[in-house]
């Protein structure tokens, strides 16, 4: 066994990082089974809580929550209908029915157990793939840099859906606030407004605390008019019987793996995963009609893809740098404020360090479905907690949170700011992911681009000419143009 | 959307030119390399080009307009928050944060005695975990 793996499990195999952990995914639990707070927020409002612990304790409880947040965003879609983070929306469309059936126990034991599965075999899949990933990566130099991080953005701003104008706007507004501070190359300060306090850039976590965290809280008040809680009387019997297990077992393994495969690429989260998942479960079941009737074989498509995205995003994320996710983007801020530098040189200069996270996710994995086969009952009455109590708690931790990282009142008003900014995304539909994925990889598209421009004496065809940036220069035309060419399609036949 | 499209395109505009404005006033790079200024202004164009795309479509743009319910909660909780923040030491955090999340609760219809004591109660919480547990300075 490589040395790698024993540190890395011996890392892990400690009291204090193990309870960390377990933290980690409670606090996610909540967040993810309370529809006002998403996986997202959980990251982005309780990182500054990690601040003080050692990188392991602090990595430790992030991937509590992002691993504990997705799984338990199922219970609310079971048993209201309404999908406690994106990635459970294809849970309401079987697990609701189920539920209304009188078998929202089995409901939630499907959610907890084909949650499980997802996250252990894109977790697997990690521990494969990344290692090889990471070392093609390192062949990557600057001028492949800046085109890994032009098609990221890229990828971010073309599935925007309708709104690809705003996404690269967005994108777009989020590499131009990475620009704020000194300038990597030559130390000259650039939009600091004369201020000291922006000498060093804007601090990434009240920015995403603000978008995430207090954004949410507000877009939410402006279109909340309180929601009617009806909960099954009883939840049942939660373990599945055996000839159920034979019908959900290969449309669950079938999410399972799509939701890897979709979860890897950038942009595409649990939310895409478990739609495109479902749909192939239905297509290829003896019994289509049931879905959306409350199918067990839907729903366990459904569970097992938008967890096993987890793994598919944290591939991409450790390997490259580029988050598979919203709340992977936001853990790599969390990463970096620990001195962690997610890309190929984690995986060459610290190899325990990424075993531990593997290992870490598998037992956040475990215990997560442990507390949705045992705690579903109480999280099912925090359901009942009203809403304004949440926003209250979110809005205060959010302000002390981004206090907390500098002891800077400067971070709070950012935070301020950019939650007023989130509000007015959420309005008029612009897209956070690329504004967030523009503000982590703006140093080092930039950076990479003038190093290449160095190295090749000034020359852009030197640059270009790489064969891996031309193969994402092309790709990053295709991202960009290919919801243009489908829009324009549709407009077409809808004219025809 | 048609008026909503046209204002952030409006904005996007000035600061696409605001880039550009800055990034001319930073120092030239040495020969044919880029300085400080060279990346910005790439942005710049590029967010000009953009939103004058964005501003050309929103004549066609379909859909209603931003929508925003209980406005007067909104600026309340907004208007609070600000006050909470430039009340920042000048006032002990113990009676802002308790002012904040009774008023914010107060004033979201939560009766007030639920308010005052869920005030009492995450203030409370706040200062044990981040002033006492992490020894973070709230003022």
């Amino acid at each position: 066994m490589s040395p790698d793996i024993l540190h890395g499990l011996q890392s892990v195999l400690q009291a204090d990082v193990l309870g960390f952990l377990v933290l980690g995914v409670l606090l996610g639990a909540v967040f993810g089974a309370l529809p006002g707070l998403t996986a997202t927020m959980g990251v982005a409002v309780l990182t500054p809580l990690t601040f003080w612990v050692s990188a392991e304790k602090g990595l430790a409880m992030l991937l509590g929550i992002y691993c504990g947040a997705i799984p338990a965003g199922g219970i609310p879609a079971i048993l209201l209908n309404i999908p406690g983070t994106p990635a459970s929306i294809a849970a309401t469309w079987d697990g609701y029915p189920l539920a209304q059936r009188g078998r929202a126990g089995l409901a939630l034991g499907i959610n907890a157990l084909f949650s499980l599965a997802g996250q252990l075999l894109s977790i697997l899949f990690l521990a494969v793939a990344a290692f090889p990933i990471a070392a093609f990566g390192l062949r990557f130099g600057p001028a492949e840099y800046f085109g890994l991080a032009l098609f990221g953005i890229s990828l971010m701003a073309g599935v925007s859906g309708n709104n690809v104008l705003k996404g690269m706007l967005a994108g777009m507004l989020g590499l131009a606030l990475s620009t704020v501070g000194l300038d990597p190359m030559t130390a000259y300060p650039r939009f600091t407004f004369a201020s000291t306090e922006f000498l060093d850039g804007i601090a990434f976590v009240p920015v995403m605390i603000g978008l995430f965290g207090l954004g949410e809280v507000l877009g939410q008040m402006s279109e909340k008019h309180g929601r009617e809680i009806e909960m099954p009387a009883a939840l049942g019997r939660v373990w599945p019987k055996l000839d159920e297990w034979r019908k959900m077992l290969l449309p669950g393994l079938l999410g399972a793996g799509l939701g890897t495969f979709v979860g890897a690429i950038p942009a595409a989260g649990g939310d895409i995963a478990s739609v495109i998942a479902w749909e192939q479960a239905r297509r290829l079941s003896r019994r289509p009609k049931e879905f959306t009737k409350g199918s067990i074989e839907g729903l366990s498509a459904a569970c097992g893809s938008c967890n096993s995205a987890i793994g598919g995003a944290m591939t991409t994320m450790l390997t490259l740098g580029i988050p598979g996710d919203a709340p992977s983007a936001v853990l790599i801020g969390a990463l970096l404020i620990h001195g962690i530098q997610p890309g190929p040189l984690l995986f060459r200069d610290h190899g325990a360090l990424v075993y531990s996270i593997i290992f870490l996710m598998a037992l956040a994995a475990v215990v997560i479905a442990g507390v949705g086969l045992v705690g579903a009952r109480p999280l099912a009455r925090a359901l009942r907690i009203p809403d304004p109590w949440l926003w209250a708690g979110v809005i205060m931790m959010g302000v002390v949170g981004s206090y907390a990282l500098n002891n800077s009142i400067v971070d709070v008003w950012v935070m301020f700011a950019a939650g007023l900014f989130g509000l007015v995304c959420r309005k008029a539909s612009i897209p956070l992911g690329p504004l967030v994925l523009g503000l982590i990889l703006g140093p080092m598209m930039e950076a990479n681009l003038r190093r290449a421009l160095i190295l090749g004496r000034g020359d852009w065809g030197a640059v270009l000419s790489h064969p891996i940036v031309l193969f994402f220069l092309v790709a990053t035309s295709a991202s960009l143009l290919w919801p243009l060419w489908k829009k324009l399609r549709s407009t077409k036949k809808t004219a025809g | 959307m048609r008026r909503a499209n046209t204002v952030l395109g409006g904005c996007f505009l000035a600061l696409g030119v605001y880039l550009l404005i800055s990034a001319w006033r930073f120092p030239a790079g040495m020969g044919r390399l880029p300085g400080p200024g060279f990346f910005p202004a790439v942005l710049g164009a590029v967010i000009v080009a953009l939103s004058v795309a964005l501003l050309a479509g929103a004549r066609r743009a379909e859909g209603p307009g931003w929508k925003l319910e209980n406005k007067a909660a909104l600026a309340m909780t907004v208007a609070l928050l600000a006050g909470f923040l430039l009340l920042w030491g000048v006032i002990p955090f113990v009676v802002r944060g308790f002012l904040f999340v009774a008023l914010f609760l107060r004033f979201l219809g939560q009766p007030w005695k639920v308010a005052l004591a869920a005030g009492a109660v995450l203030t409370a919480a706040v200062v044990l975990a981040f002033q006492y547990g992490l020894r973070v300075t709230l003022g």
